[in-house]
C-alpha cells in the first residue's frame, strides 16, 4: 500500500518547531515589555541605540526566529521531499539565540567593537547553516512550484541581509564604508524586509490561505507577476544603493516592488473571494488585518520616494512601526493561531483519530480570549501611530501598554495549544 | 462480510480537524470496494500538498483496519477526476455557509 502521510513522512518532530515558535513569542512579550519600559528613548531619528536594539529584538527574536520554524514544518510538506537536517535546525538554533542576545545587548549598551562585531558573526554562521540546511533540502525537491521559487529567492536575500548587517556593524567598529552609513542602512532594511520576510510570507501564502479558507478555482497568474516585480525591484536595490539620486531608486526599484505587492494583494483577494469556509476565524481575522497593513506601507512607501516627509514628527518611526507591527507581527501571530494548533493537535492526536474522540482544531484554544487580544493589538497599532504623530509621550506609554497586555494573552493562548 | 455502506459509515468518522467535516460529507471518497481478501478504498483530497489532509488517508487506512484486522486496507489516492466543491453534500455546504 502507498503511505500518502506526507506529514509524518516529511515534517520535521515538533520539538524542533515548537522551540523556535516558543522563543519567538518569549522574545515578543519581552520587546513589548521594553518598548512599555523606555517609551521615552523611542522617538525622533531611528539611528540609535535602544531603537536599534528594539528593532532586531523584533526582526531577529521574533520574525525571523519564526520562519526559521514555519520553514522547517512547512518546506518539506510543500515541496513533498525531507527536511535535510534536523541536527543542524538545533545547532542553528542556539548560534542564533546567542548572537542575536550578544547583538541587541551590544546595540543597547552603545557597544559597538568587538562585542556587537562577534554577535554579527554568530549571526551570519547561523544563517550559512540555515542556508546549508535549505540547499541540502532544495536539492531533493523532484516537483517546484511557485511557493518554492519565492523560498528560494528568500533565501538569497536573507544572506545578503545577514552580509550586508555584518558590514555595517563592522563599518561602527572601523569605518570604512564611502558612502553614507544610513544609505547602506536602507539597502539592509529593504532586503531585510522585502526581500527575505515578504518573499517568504508572499510564497507561503499561496499555499496557506487556500488550505485555511478552503479556496477553489481562481487562478495564479498574479502570483508569477508578483514574483518577477518584486524580484527586479531587489536587485535594483542591490544595483542601485550607493546612488543619493531618488528617480534613479523610484525607477530602479520602488515603483517595481510596489507594483509587485499590488499583484500580490490581487492574488491574495482572487484567492479569498473564492473561499469555500465564509466564516472569518481570528487566524483570519488578523491576516486580512495584516494585508491591508501591507498595502498601506506600501502606498507609504512608494509616497516616501516622491515627497519628502520629514517634516511630520517622528515619521520615519511610524512607517516601521508600521511595517514591522501592523503587517508583520499582526500576520505572525495570525498564523500562529493557525499553525501552532495544528501542530500540537497532530502531535498529540492524529494518532487516534477515528479511534476515539479527539478535539477539533478550534477547540484548541479559547477564541473568546483571541479575539480580545486582537482587539487591544489592532487598537494598539492605531494608538501608537497616533502618539507618534501627535507627539504625545503619555498615549504612547498607554499604546505600548495595550500591545504588551495583548501579547500576554496570545502568549497564554499559545501555551494552552501546546499544554494540551 | 463488511459492506460497502458500512465502510462509508466508518469513514465518516474521519473528520477533518480543520474544517470540521467528515471525508464522506465532504465528497473525498470516489469509490468503495470490499471482496474477501481486500477493503480498496479510491479517494482524493481538497489540496495537494496540505499537511493535514495528506494524514486523512492513514487514518481512512487506521480505521478499516481496526474495524476489519484480517483483511488488507488499500487506500488509492487520486487526482483525477479533480475534487470540486460541489461534490459535497448539501448538509456539508451548508455548515461551511455556503
Amino acid at each position: 500500500m502507498q503511505s500518502n502521510s506526507i506529514t509524518t513522512t516529511y515534517a520535521p518532530p515538533f520539538k524542533i518547531v515548537a522551540k523556535y515558535f516558543i522563543a519567538a513569542i518569549i522574545d515578543f512579550v519581552i520587546l513589548n515589555f521594553l518598548l512599555m519600559l523606555n517609551y521615552k528613548d523611542i522617538t525622533g531619528f531611528y539611528f540609535q541605540p535602544k531603537i536599534l536594539a528594539i528593532t532586531h529584538l523584533l526582526t531577529l527574536g521574533w520574525i525571523s526566529m519564526t520562519i526559521f520554524g514555519a520553514m522547517f514544518q512547512l518546506v518539506p510538506v510543500v515541496l513533498e521531499t525531507k527536511l535535510f537536517s534536523e541536527k543542524l535546525a538545533d545547532i542553528q538554533f542556539w548560534i542564533f539565540l546567542l548572537g542575536m542576545i550578544g547583538f541587541v545587548t551590544g546595540f543597547w549598551n552603545s557597544d559597538t567593537g568587538l562585542h556587537l562585531n562577534a554577535s554579527a558573526v554568530l549571526l551570519n554562521i547561523a544563517v550559512l547553516i540555515f542556508a546549508v540546511n535549505m540547499v541540502g533540502t532544495f536539492i531533493h525537491v523532484k516537483k517546484w512550484n511557485i511557493t518554492g521559487w519565492y523560498l528560494i529567492s528568500a533565501l538569497i536575500y536573507l544572506i545578503i541581509t545577514a552580509i550586508a548587517g555584518f558590514l555595517l556593524a563592522y563599518n561602527l567598529w572601523h569605518p570604512y564604508i564611502s558612502i553614507n552609513h544610513l544609505q547602506y542602512l536602507k539597502l539592509h532594511a529593504e532586503v531585510a524586509v522585502i526581500g527575505w520576510v515578504t518573499m517568504v510570507v508572499m510564497g507561503v501564502s499561496y499555499k496557506l490561505i487556500p488550505m485555511f479558507t478552503l479556496s477553489h478555482g481562481y487562478s495564479m497568474k498574479s502570483s508569477k507577476w508578483a514574483f518577477w516585480l518584486v524580484n527586479i525591484g531587489l536587485v535594483g536595490i542591490n544595483i542601485f544603493f550607493h546612488f543619493e539620486n531618488n528617480i534613479i531608486e523610484i525607477l530602479g526599484s520602488t515603483l517595481f516592488i510596489a507594483a509587485g505587492i499590488a499583484f500580490f494583494l490581487f492574488q491574495v483577494y482572487l484567492i479569498y473571494k473564492n473561499r469555500l469556509r465564509k466564516k472569518r476565524d481570528i487566524g483570519i481575522k488578523y491576516s486580512i488585518f495584516s494585508f491591508y497593513m501591507l498595502g498601506i506601507v506600501t502606498l507609504f512607501g512608494l509616497i516616501f520616494s516622491f515627497i519628502d516627509l520629514s517634516g511630520i514628527p517622528n515619521i520615519y518611526l511610524v512607517f516601521g512601526y508600521l511595517v514591522l507591527y501592523g503587517y508583520l507581527s499582526m500576520l505572525i501571530v495570525g498564523q500562529m493561531y493557525k499553525i501552532v494548533p495544528f501542530l500540537a493537535w497532530y502531535h498529540k492526536y492524529s494518532s487516534k483519530v477515528g479511534l476515539e474522540p479527539v478535539p477539533m482544531l478550534k477547540d484548541m484554544f479559547n477564541e473568546k480570549y483571541a479575539l480580545v487580544s486582537y482587539y487591544l493589538m489592532t487598537t494598539a497599532i492605531i494608538a501608537t501611530t497616533a502618539s507618534f504623530i501627535f507627539n504625545s509621550r503619555i498615549a504612547l506609554l498607554f499604546s505600548f501598554g495595550l500591545m504588551f497586555f495583548g501579547s500576554l494573552i496570545f502568549t497564554f493562548n499559545i501555551l494552552t495549544i501546546l499544554r494540551k | 462480510m463488511i459492506s460497502e455502506e458500512k465502510v462509508f459509515e466508518l469513514l465518516k468518522r474521519v473528520i477533518d480537524p480543520e474544517i470540521g467535516l467528515d471525508i464522506v460529507s465532504l465528497g473525498l471518497v470516489y469509490k468503495v470496494e470490499v471482496n474477501e481478501e481486500s477493503i480498496n478504498v479510491t479517494m482524493t483530497l481538497t489540496t495537494p500538498g496540505c499537511p493535514m489532509h495528506s494524514s486523512i488517508t492513514e487514518w481512512v487506512n487506521n480505521i478499516l483496519l481496526q474495524a476489519e484486522p484480517d483483511k488488507n486496507v488499500n487506500v488509492n489516492l487520486v487526482w483525477e477526476p479533480r475534487w470540486t466543491p460541489e461534490l459535497m453534500t448539501d448538509d456539508a455546504k451548508e455548515k461551511l455557509g455556503m
